[in-house]
């Protein structure tokens, strides 16, 4: 990985070049039951439908990962930092395979949650913000992120609407509640506040998820039509950099 | 060594054989009523469940490989070192932190986020450095450094293994040298 900067140039030239369309990464963020996978899934037939080439990617769905992470939730075996650690692992697993290549290749990549949703719980299970940020570095920004921003008290109710919360979904690991119900609604309480403050600190784009499904999806549209103007952001030259230094776009 | 308090003792180096045949070596040197055991990695299992992983899945690069280190050492900690330590007892972690580190620092990964990730680990009390070598597959007990190696692929190390290993011993003796 010596010489990062001749990558970084390389990833600056091909992001930046304009003879070609060029990939873009598209967040959807918001506590459970904030309906932001109805959004997701309407969003992706709509960008399909427009002649996009669309590649999704959920939280916890590595196929190298997900399947430790499954097996110590099924016995309630992790503690915050290992919570915290295996899910970062997940997602970098993820960016080096699914999303890093798919963005080289001009794909919009749709994420039904990213790296701030690690952040959101993890700092509501007490973990400091600055050292979860850098576990997730270099830092992938999107291009966009759309917050779904939805009061604790209708995510519970949409939620229990449909299921019971499972352990860690409640956060009984860390509020000692033995009512999942219960423990729930202080939890979610707790990750909707931290998520409130990553929108102001990133910038998320705000949408309210208490309106109906159709205004929402057509201020996405609306709102997406504008975002991918913009210019490719610097920020993400490291990122790209390593990836490339390790292999990647070597297709 | 008798320790009189309860201690840490963290051991490393690159070949899985030689940092084995040194915890023992410093297990032994504490008073057996007051010494605990070994705290290996991979104790919680992760990488063995990362070995059996289908192909399909795709590699980890060296950062996912540090990753799942961490979790693995929070896990050491948690049911391992910290409750010999509060039972009074010492115990040898092998390999700990500096392990990992200069597995890291060889492949291109920067000190600073080292640090970062590493930065629940508790401070040893005391710290041993291992010569050696990383073995070859199938000699001699398996260590992380040769786990990362046969995990990861050429391309991902960003250099090539005997050059990975003359880097990670340089940064390992370097830190011996400053304890």
């Amino acid at each position: 990985m010596t010489s990062l900067s001749r990558w970084r140039r390389r990833a600056r030239e091909h992001f930046t070049d304009g003879s070609r369309r060029r990939g873009l990464l598209v967040a959807f963020e918001g506590a459970d039951g904030s309906g932001k996978t109805t959004q997701r899934k309407l969003f992706k037939t709509w960008l399909k439908a427009e002649g996009y080439d669309v590649v999704t990617t959920k939280w916890n769905s590595s196929e190298l990962i997900k399947p430790i992470i499954k097996s110590r939730k099924d016995v309630r075996a992790l503690s915050p930092e290992e919570f915290s650690l295996l899910h970062g692992a997940d997602f970098r697993h993820r960016v080096e395979h699914v999303i890093l290549p798919a963005l080289w290749a001009g794909k919009v990549v749709v994420a039904d949650r990213f790296l701030f949703t690690g952040l959101a719980r993890d700092v509501a299970r007490g973990l400091d913000l600055d050292w979860v940020l850098k576990l997730y570095q270099p830092l992938l920004w999107p291009d966009l992120v759309f917050y779904f921003a939805v009061s604790p008290g209708t995510s519970g109710k949409r939620v229990l609407a449909t299921r019971t919360p499972r352990f860690y979904e409640a956060g009984q690991d860390v509020t000692n509640v033995d009512d999942p119900v219960e423990s729930y609604q202080r939890f979610i309480t707790r990750v909707i506040r931290e998520y409130e403050s990553l929108a102001l600190i990133f910038k998320f784009i705000t949408v309210d998820a208490e309106r109906s499904i159709g205004e929402q999806h057509h201020q996405i549209r609306q709102l997406f039509r504008e975002g991918e103007q913009r210019p490719w952001s610097d920020w993400n030259a490291d990122a790209v950099a390593e990836w490339l230094a390790t292999g990647g776009g070597a297709a | 060594m008798t320790a009189r308090k309860p201690a840490l003792i963290a051991v490393d180096g690159v070949a899985g054989a030689a940092i084995a045949a040194a915890a023992r070596a410093a297990l032994t040197s504490i008073d057996r009523a007051k010494r605990s055991g070994i705290s290996r990695w991979d104790a919680s299992g992760v990488f063995e469940e990362l070995a059996v992983a289908g192909a399909d899945a795709g590699p980890p690069s060296v950062r996912t490989l540090l990753l799942l280190y961490a979790a693995d050492l929070a896990f050491r900690l948690r049911w391992e070192i910290r409750p010999a330590l509060a039972d009074g007892r010492s115990v040898v972690a092998a390999p700990y932190v500096e392990t990992a580190v200069a597995f890291g620092r060889a492949a291109g990964i920067g000190g600073a986020w080292l640090a970062n990730l590493f930065q629940f680990a508790p401070r040893p009390t005391e710290r041993r450095f291992v010569d050696g070598a990383a073995g070859r597959r199938g000699r001699g007990r398996r260590g992380f450094v040769e786990f990362g190696f046969e995990q990861v692929p050429d391309v991902m190390l960003g250099a090539t293994r005997p050059e990975l290993v003359e880097r990670m011993t340089a940064h390992l003796r370097g830190r011996a040298r400053r304890c």
